[in-house]
């Protein structure tokens, strides 16, 4: 961080101004019973950020702008789910918070040395493999939970960073081509292929909707940045058959669709308020109440609704906070994944690894937004940091150490375990000079 | 109470933009510092030709002739995709791959082959000088 | 380098999208945030007023009014109870709440309000004049379109709630204007229209039949006249005002009027013919009904009485009237009508100000100016001492309904003076047990929007 430590504390004052303006709302607007929930809340928020801001130096990263506009979302998170339906600090959100924080730490490591993490390759289709086997066999009956005493994970959520690293590819790997009947391919991106079909079908399957069409998008990523890579830019034909491909797709699946997924696509909600549109119409219906400016922390009615913490925390945020407010919040999530565009990466791993989390994200905020407010069918989705959810969290956490992992990736050889080097080093001049012509 | 609302959300959300903007703006600091480091992981090299100077902004270099190579070439010589730069602790290296007219350092063939300071690479008919950056030494 | 740029493209390309979607979804929430609120149990209604400024419905609740005074519109304007679907607050109860998304809802002082056409006196005089008589009476304005009279009896004071709903007499609840009735000889108009349209004036002009009380048609079914000892020679004037249904019949069964035309001039008109799936008409989101009847064969009885407005027709009185406004205009083109002048939104700011809309032609403007012609010569002759005082041109029906057991009366019109551009049409129901005519109706309800709009 040398000749950053100005701008790093200035970040950091920044985002304690943004958790204190927040906090200055709950105390003045917020629903409590005693002062002492929001002061333990405040507590809570700001030793967090100062615990982090004081730890992150030790991790000597190039760049901290992800690590910053992480703990912007997730305190701002917590302060929002700690607020609902009256102000005390929860806990279980703020644990996974924590989680999610060393989740990124965890992603960052991991994925800081793409040349060593390409070399893991394996492991991931083997990472998967396992997820998905457990889902066939351990979840009960079709579902997407397994359940392990009190707590349940969803298994499908793991899959989603391997799938995003599986996607991952450097050019010197696109061009390593085999030749097949007439066809030059690369052996990977038929595995690729060949697991996103496996992965697809595993979620029809079980019936987790939601999560399809995240892998869906992950994967058009990986296919457009690997399949159309070798051709001059985006070849257009590819592009528009591959658009056709998925639009047949989409058709078909609307076609043949099971009977509980044509009920969801052609619900009513409005006709059907108190049945299958309850969620949605409750949720806009909330956001209609809050309005711009929204009812005051605390005081939204959306807390009585199942899933309001999660499925559809956009409208009770929207209710408590005012729509403004939610759509900031959705603004620092597109912030954080646009942070390649500012500072670019400097490897094609790192470059695909960084789109195949933004498709990710975006994928999942739109499906959750945009199904909860009635464009879209809605399906159970979770919006990256802001819903609440463990698995969800510390996916979250971790995908977003693979977007630190590629603002300040490490370029080594993966054979060679020394330190990083801190001086420049300079090409070797005196071994095995070649003779000028 | 209303006003104080309205006053106070708004308040929070101007907080939480400025701390946005403050990141973007800390983003684009942070560039610099990446660029620097980036440079000096890399020996600040870059490659050049007679007439243009091709900076080395990424670990995997694609050279050729198709429009989609990094370092684009347009010499019916240079193969589409004639040869891949990568770097690894600061030191560079060039693998031909697969070319018709070869890869030649300092006049030698190679398929594989570590680069140094003012190295002529002979791609086809094109010749690239692999050198220091001229702004590098200014710093 | 290119590739990360690729990278950096992907990227973007999903920002872009998402930002997309957001922006939509932002004004989604904008424009139907009302509906939303009316969705949930809050909600702060304000008034609706007619022409001059009168209450014709308080969604406070808070107002003092005198015993009925809602109630000579009461079925038309509704309440937001939820018995009455087909009304104007019903269908537009978003455009009366008190809440804007930027404001929230107001509770208190709201000015959220819908301005209607109507005149509230007009109406109830309308209403007081019906008596103990049952039926409807609707007026609208043919240049612009405004409607100004809508009654329909019975009606009820909704401010009275419906705890007594068991006992309510059929047809309380709607207004009978929006529904189709059997139009009797009203319909007669639509085929002189037809007829106009397809041999054109000079040929129908010289068309002359003769009515000896009834007529034998060429399937040999009796067509009676209602006057039983006939109407001797007629030509197409005569027929209209006698109302000659022999004279009819044998138009009908002339070779120079083919039922395929008829049919397609009927469609044009706006008729479901055959069963075809019938059209509405949308007054500010209130459903009317238009026309329906059934045309199979020329020589067949039912035909003939469906062009002579029994057998299978049904026309609804707002449709009737409308009717009048493109031969008023002498356009062959409908005024459309509405009912809501503009509304207000909770800060006071005014939205939504109607527009006058015509149809697209539904007849030559010459068979228009010919039909107006024969309709005011009618009046001239036949009504000028009973609607003393203005130049009226109109068409009077009776209708059997409940298979003859009871006979409807109906008048439909259009005043042609510039000062009072008004059609209307006039519905009484049963008129055998009444003194009461529709003319009356008429002459009260005309002096009354003369008396409102230029007195």
């Amino acid at each position: 961080m040398s000749g950053n430590t100005g701008s790093y504390i200035f970040s950091c004052l920044f985002v304690l101004l943004a958790h204190g303006g927040m906090l200055l709302n709950v105390f003045i607007n917020g629903n409590y019973s005693s002062i002492s929930q929001v002061i333990i809340l405040a507590g809570a928020v700001l030793i967090l950020d100062a615990a982090y801001f004081v730890a992150m130096p030790f991790f000597k990263q190039t760049t901290y702008t992800v690590d910053f506009l992480l703990i912007l979302i997730l305190n701002m998170s917590v302060i929002f789910q700690s607020c609902f339906g009256g102000v005390s600090l929860d806990v279980k959100h703020y644990i996974t918070s924590i989680v999610a924080l060393a989740a990124c730490r965890g992603g960052y490591l991991v994925c800081r040395n793409h040349k060593w993490l390409g070399q893991q390759r394996k492991f991931f289709y083997i990472g998967i493999g396992v997820l998905m086997l457990a889902i066939l066999l351990l979840t009960g009956s079709r579902s997407m939970w397994i359940s392990l005493g009190s707590i349940t994970i969803q298994p499908s959520e793991f899959i989603k960073p391997l799938f995003v690293l599986a996607c991952a590819t450097s050019i010197t790997e696109q061009q390593k081509k085999h030749k097949i009947l007439f066809f030059y391919v690369v052996y990977e991106n038929l595995a690729l292929f060949g697991l996103t079909a496996a992965i697809c079908l595993l979620q029809w399957w079980c019936r987790d909707l939601g999560s399809l069409p995240t892998f869906v998008g992950i994967y058009a990523c990986g296919f457009l940045l690997r399949i159309c890579y070798p051709k001059a830019k985006f070849s257009k034909k590819k592009l528009i058959g591959a658009g056709a491909a998925l639009l047949a797709a989409a058709v078909a699946g609307m076609r043949f669709a099971p009977a509980y997924v044509q009920d969801r696509l052609h619900v009513d909600i409005w006709s059907d308020k108190n049945g299958d549109g309850y969620q949605q119409s409750q949720a806009l219906i909330a956001i209609a109440k809050g309005g711009w400016f929204g009812k005051g922390p605390g005081y939204g009615g959306l807390h009585k609704v199942f899933a309001h913490e999660n499925d559809i925390v956009f409208a009770t945020i929207s209710e408590e906070w005012g729509l403004l407010y939610a759509l900031m919040m959705i603004f620092a999530i597109l912030i954080l994944v646009a942070v390649p565009l500012v500072n670019p990466p400097r490897s094609y791993f790192h470059g695909t690894m960084a789109a195949g989390v933004c498709a990710a994200f975006t994928v999942q905020m739109a499906l959750n937004i945009f199904g909860s407010c009635n464009m879209i069918p809605f399906t159970g989705v979770t919006i990256p940091f802001i819903s609440s959810g463990g698995s969800s969290m510390l996916i979250s956490g971790f995908m977003a150490g693979m977007l630190v992992a590629c603002q300040s990736p490490t370029m080594r050889a993966p054979a060679v375990h020394n330190h990083e080097r801190q001086q420049p080093q300079q090409p070797v001049f005196q071994q095995q000079r070649r003779p000028y012509p | 109470m209303d006003q104080m609302n309205l006053i106070l959300c708004a308040v929070a959300a101007a907080t939480l933009d400025v701390c946005a903007l403050v990141l973007i703006m800390s983003a684009y600091h942070e560039r610099s510092t990446g660029d620097r480091r980036w440079n000096r992981m890399t020996s600040f090299m870059e490659l050049a030709d007679y007439n243009a100077a091709y900076p080395l902004g990424c670990d995997e270099i694609l050279i050729g002739r198709h429009a989609s190579a990094d370092i684009r070439l347009p010499d019916l010589s240079v193969s589409r995709y004639h040869a891949i730069l990568t770097v690894s602790d600061g030191i560079w290296t060039i693998t031909d791959m697969g070319s018709k007219s070869g890869t030649f350092i300092n006049g030698v063939p190679v398929k594989q082959a570590q680069l140094r300071e003012n190295d002529i690479i002979k791609l086809g008919n094109r010749q690239l000088i692999f050198r220091r950056r001229r702004d590098a030494n200014v710093r | 380098m290119k590739s990360i740029k690729r990278c950096q493209r992907i990227i973007s390309l999903f920002i872009i999208l998402f930002i997309g979607g957001m922006i939509a979804l932002v004004v989604k929430i904008q424009r139907e945030a009302s509906f939303y609120m009316i969705n949930s149990e809050e909600t702060s209604l304000g008034m609706v007023y007619d022409r001059n400024g009168d209450v014709l419905f308080d969604g406070t609740g808070k107002g003092e009014y005198p015993d009925g005074h809602f109630i000579d519109v009461g079925n038309l304007i509704g309440d937001d109870k939820g018995q009455m679907e087909n009304t104007l607050v019903a269908n537009n109860i978003q455009k009366l709440n008190n809440y804007s998304f930027s404001t929230g809802l107001v509770s208190e002082d709201g000015k959220a309000a819908i301005y209607t056409t109507l005149d509230h006196a007009a109406n109830r005089a309308v209403y007081d004049a019906f008596g103990y008589a049952e039926g409807c009476a609707v007026a609208y304005n043919y240049k612009t379109g405004e409607i100004l009279v809508c009654t329909s009896l019975p009606s009820f004071d909704f401010t009275k709630g419906y705890d007594d709903i068991a006992n309510f007499k059929s047809g309380t609840l709607i207004s009978k204007n929006m529904y189709g009735t059997v139009p009797g000889s009203t319909q007669k108009v639509s085929t002189v229209i037809a007829a106009l349209e397809i041999m054109g004036a000079d040929k129908l002009y010289s068309k002359r039949y003769n009515c000896t009380g009834s007529y034998l048609n060429k399937s040999g079914d009796r067509i009676d006249c209602h006057n039983a000892y006939g109407h001797g020679t007629l030509d197409i004037q005569l027929a209209i005002e006698n109302s000659c249904n022999p004279f009819f019949a044998q138009l009908i069964e002339d070779d120079d009027l083919p039922l395929g035309k008829l049919k397609k001039v009927y469609e044009t008109l706006g008729y479901a013919v055959n069963g075809e799936d019938e059209e509405y008409i949308d007054i500010n989101g209130i459903k009317c009904e238009k026309a329906s009847t059934t045309l199979n064969d020329p020589y067949e009885f039912k035909t003939q009485w469906g062009c002579m407005g029994q057998g299978d027709t049904l026309v609804s009185p707002v449709q009737l009237m409308i009717w009048q406004s493109a031969i008023a205009n002498e356009t062959g083109k409908v005024t459309m009508p509405y009912l809501i002048d503009h509304v207000t939104n909770v800060s006071g700011k005014v939205k939504e100000r109607a527009k006058t809309q015509t149809s697209d032609r539904l007849f030559s403007a010459d068979t228009a100016s010919s039909v107006k012609e024969m309709l005011l010569t009618n009046g001239q002759n036949n009504y000028s001492w009973s609607i003393g005082g203005y130049k009226v041109g109109v068409k009077s029906g009776t209708a059997q309904v409940f298979e003859g057991e009871q006979e409807n009366s109906l008048l439909v019109g259009f005043v042609d003076d510039p000062s009072l551009p008004v059609a209307f049409c006039v519905l009484i129901e049963d008129k055998n047990n009444t003194y009461l005519t529709t003319e009356n109706i008429v002459k009260v309800m005309l002096d009354s929007l003369n008396n409102d709009l230029n007195g």
